[in-house]
């Protein structure tokens, strides 16, 4: 049997989601005709209203409501590091560390040829333009993933900003905290090795 | 190792058989296109999760079902049980080792370890470079988890590298940095690839070249060498990636005008030399047969060096085709206590000085019987 047209097609616009399946998806749209019309009104209006209401920050890519996102606007943060990101919700993980407490920048994906993402895909322009026009800014600290082209993302900014002799960094990678040497593959032991530090 | 216990189900011409080995020899018997072959292909792709026969996994499906699906209960040495699941269905295949899913296949291959003979294995001696290169990713891949990681890593920086010079081919980008660091990446990359396989290659040497000897009664001497666009002799890995990196350099036009990465190991190649002149071009047939014989032989002991336990041997019709001398020679390996698997059509092909007290199975139109003894 087929369910009704608005029924199917909510099912379809769940099934666009990550990870959600025609089962799963299902089982959302049932869920949904049993909420309230008010809670369904207002589900529907933050659909809207994160696609509408939200912008890229002018200076460094994240989401935000105003021209310019409170974190570029907060002078009280350390204005001479930057830290480049891949996502912007990468920055919701790494500022609720509290161990950071400099200037972010979002590059929105990473170099990858296979998917058309070239150096104008991504906000390099914008981080170049804005290590110009800031010389307050020393050390640039890159935050891709340890993937092959996070790792070349990294190399090429690092080659980009290096000669204008601003200081480039990566994020180490290795051991997570708490875990046994014993469990750790042996890619993770290696560069654990290689990224080493002196106590 | 052996296999103690085979499960399938909607397998080739298999709707579902459950039988047990013997931990030393096991012939199926039977009448062509029975499902003789399938079987040994079952155990073969439970430790790879790849097919000798084909590259199309689907294949694999019996007609008209979803998912294929072969278990395997394996006895390790030391007496532990380890119980492998291959789920195939047409949207891919799910690993699962002891019933725990394994995300990546290359944690799960390995821990059966299998060599199979078979009449094509002469290909690898008479083929294309493909082929030898598809045989050592193979073999060294059922050796070391860690080689099957960085050629999947090799493979991805591959592709992205040509996809870019292919960018640059047709003048959609021209950022040459760019290209620099993606030739950096990839050269760390060949390095790690290429040197590994020197590394299992030298090992490899050491047995094939004692075992080859024995074959021709100590006529020939049988060196493999590698091949690639440099001499690799005594080269550390920092040297082979200094070559990669200033050889990329100085043949960036000619990569971007042909659009594709022209050096790495996607590229090389193994020559195996007898008396110094490569078989290849100069070997008989009949010399050809026997270094074909000797790699896979040779490929047991390495296996036995490396994991510290014999691989299973699944031997696909090559009894017939193998001289008395040769029959002897592959058959002796078994004496080591090596479980065994033999297809055969007849019986008498299988020589009862050399084995003794097999474990018969009948095989008739994907059926399983066991003989009474």
């Amino acid at each position: 049997m087929k369910y009704p047209e608005p029924i199917s097609k909510l099912i379809d616009s769940y099934m666009m989601l990550p990870g959600i399946g025609r089962k799963t998806a299902t089982r959302m749209a049932f869920f949904t005709l049993g909420m309230e019309k008010d809670q369904v009104q207002e589900f529907a209006d933050n659909l809207i209203s994160a696609k509408t209401d939200l912008k890229s920050c002018k200076i460094c890519g994240n989401i935000t409501t105003e021209e310019i996102c409170p974190i570029c606007s907060d002078k009280s943060r350390d204005q001479s590091t930057i830290l480049v990101v891949e996502q912007a919700k990468d920055i919701m993980s790494l500022d609720d560390m509290n161990g950071y407490n400099g200037l972010y920048h979002v590059l929105g994906g990473v170099l990858s040829p296979v998917d058309g993402i070239g150096p104008e895909d991504l906000n390099i322009k914008l981080l170049l333009n804005r290590l110009k026009q800031n010389q307050a800014v020393k050390e640039l600290i890159i935050a891709t993933n340890a993937t092959p082209e996070g790792e070349a993302t990294a190399q090429y900014l690092a080659k980009l900003v290096k000669p204008a002799g601003i200081k480039v960094t990566r994020l180490a990678h290795g051991l997570a905290v708490g875990s046994d040497i014993e469990y750790a593959d042996e890619m993770t032991l290696k560069s654990a090795v290689l990224g080493r530090r002196e106590i | 190792m052996f296999v103690k216990e085979l499960k399938l189900q909607n397998y080739r011409n298999y709707e579902s058989l459950d039988v047990n080995f013997s931990p030393a020899i096991n012939v199926f018997l039977g009448e062509n296109a029975q499902g003789k072959t399938n079987l040994l292909e079952a155990m073969y792709f439970l430790a790879l999760t790849r097919s000798h026969r084909t590259s199309n996994d689907k294949d694999l499906i019996k007609w008209g079902s979803e998912f294929a699906r072969i278990s395997g209960t394996v006895i390790k040495d030391n007496s532990s049980r380890l119980k492998l699941d291959l789920v195939i269905s047409k949207s891919g295949k799910k690993a699962k080792l002891n019933n725990l899913e394994q995300r990546k296949l290359s944690s799960y291959i390995g821990n059966l370890n299998v060599v199979l003979f078979s009449p094509e294995d002469l290909s690898i001696v008479k083929g294309n470079p493909g082929i030898r290169r598809k045989f050592i990713d193979m073999e060294f891949g059922q050796m070391s988890a860690q080689y099957l990681k960085t050629m999947s890593q090799f493979r991805s920086v591959l592709k992205q590298r040509n996809a870019y010079l292919k960018k640059l081919q047709h003048h959609q980008a021209k950022d040459m940095i760019y290209l620099d660091v993606l030739s950096d990446q990839f050269s760390a990359y060949c390095a790690e690839v290429v040197f590994s396989r020197l590394q299992f290659l030298q090992k490899l040497q050491t047995h094939i070249e004692k075992i080859h000897a024995n074959i021709t009664e100590d006529n020939e001497k049988l060196k493999i060498v590698y091949n690639t666009f440099f001499s690799t002799d005594g080269k550390s890995l920092e040297n082979i990636y200094d070559t990669f990196k200033d050889n990329f350099k100085k043949n960036y036009q000619r990569e971007i005008q042909r659009g594709v990465t022209l050096f790495g190991p996607h590229r090389d190649d193994i020559k195996f030399l007898v008396n110094e002149k490569n078989v290849q071009d100069f070997g008989s047939q009949g010399q050809q047969r026997s270094v074909a014989l000797s790699l896979k032989l040779a490929e047991v002991e390495l296996i036995k060096d490396q994991v510290g336990d014999y691989p299973i041997l699944l031997l696909d019709d090559v009894l017939s085709e193998l001289d008395h001398k040769r029959q002897t020679h592959l058959l002796s390996s078994i004496k080591k206590g090596i479980q065994t698997f033999i297809t055969t059509t007849s019986i008498d092909d299988v020589d009862p000085e050399l084995v003794k007290d097999p474990n018969i199975l009948n095989i008739t139109n994907g059926k399983v019987q066991q003989e009474e003894i």
